[in-house]
């Protein structure tokens, strides 16, 4: 018969639930290949070697919305997109992430008063988690913004409704 | 050749629905109200006569306009009557351009598509139709190019009035 003892102080990691769930969320947040206008340019800027969104574990681009965790909305939606945008966020298994990029996915940006068939931010269509401000924003900006989104998702439990960043 | 020679030629051979010409032109000192008018200079044609127009521009020998560069619109202004049809055209041949203005009444905005002559109209006619609200009487494709196929109003028209909402989602 083998002895139990002292084996599994090296071998095995106790921790909480959460705090296993969250990490690997937060490590891995696969965004979808999806820009709409200007802000693209630099989600790609974010993408390529000098921002490199892959030290956050954001790297993996999907095709496609049923791989994907994140939407990242990167320019102006227009009423036509819009009905996209709502298809591809419900196309996205939970949990499902929601980040505004710009002014325009913001808040209409530029086009608030004249543009007659912009829609004066995204989150008229499906529920945004984080908004990042500026016209394009920096790339840096944009990591920023990711980072924002990793806290929200480090301080979420699955026990309890994430609570809304204030 | 130039505006004038290229006028000239359109009067020798008799161009159909040639009405006259609008030609930029310095301000008049003594009027403080008289801007003038900068820009290039536009042949004046009847709309419903553009198609036959174009076909002489196209075909002639000494015009020789392979290309159409654009078909667009304005609404120059919201009590005006006439929206103004703007076609720019090109000869790679001889490299020189013609800029054509057509007066179209806002109550009968209708006119033959030009889509014979020139296939390259087809997406300009579109865009015109459904931002101004403009009829081409037998284009191959009438439907919208840019709006959604339910759009109500044409958005570019002076008195165009901003939708409140739209599929649910507000627009306030």
């Amino acid at each position: 018969m083998i002895s139990l003892e002292h084996q599994f102080e090296e071998n095995v990691l106790t921790t909480k639930v959460d705090w296993l769930l969250n990490w690997a969320r937060l490590s891995s947040i696969w965004p979808m290949t999806f820009g709409l206008a200007c802000c693209a340019i630099e989600m790609m800027a974010v993408g390529a070697a000098h921002h490199d969104i892959d030290r956050f574990g954001a790297g993996a681009f999907r095709a496609s919305p049923r791989q994907a965790d994140l939407m990242i909305v990167a320019g102006t939606v227009n009423f036509k997109m819009a009905e996209r945008v709502k298809r591809l966020y419900d196309q996205m298994p939970s949990p499902k992430y929601v980040i505004a990029m710009g002014a325009c996915a913001t808040g209409g940006g530029p086009y608030y008063k004249f543009g007659y068939t912009v829609v004066k931010g995204v989150d008229r269509v499906i529920p945004v988690d984080v908004y990042i401000a500026g016209c394009p924003p920096r790339p840096e900006a944009l990591l920023e913004g990711l980072m924002k989104l990793q806290e929200k998702i480090r301080n979420s439990s699955v026990i309890r409704k994430p609570a809304r960043l204030a | 050749m130039d505006f004038q020679g290229l006028h000239d030629r359109l009067l020798a051979i008799n161009a159909p629905g040639l009405v006259g010409t609008d030609e930029p032109r310095k301000p008049n000192p003594k009027d403080k109200k008289d801007k003038g008018r900068a820009g290039d200079p536009f042949v004046i044609v009847d709309a419903q006569q553009l198609v036959l127009f174009l076909e002489v521009c196209r075909d002639d020998d000494r015009l020789c306009f392979e290309q159409l560069i654009d078909i667009t619109a304005t609404d120059p202004s919201k009590d005006g009557a006439d929206l103004w049809i703007n076609v720019s055209l090109l000869s790679l041949k001889f490299r020189h351009r013609l800029q054509i203005k057509c007066l179209l009444p806002k109550s009968a905005a209708e006119l033959p598509s030009t889509v014979r002559v020139y296939r390259a109209s087809q997406w300009n006619e579109r865009e015109c139709a459904e931002m101004f609200g403009i009829k081409f009487v037998g284009h191959p494709d009438p439907r919208n190019i840019l709006l959604p196929d339910d759009w109500l109003g044409f958005p570019l028209r002076k008195d165009y009035e901003f939708p409140k909402e739209y599929h649910g989602i507000s627009c306030e």
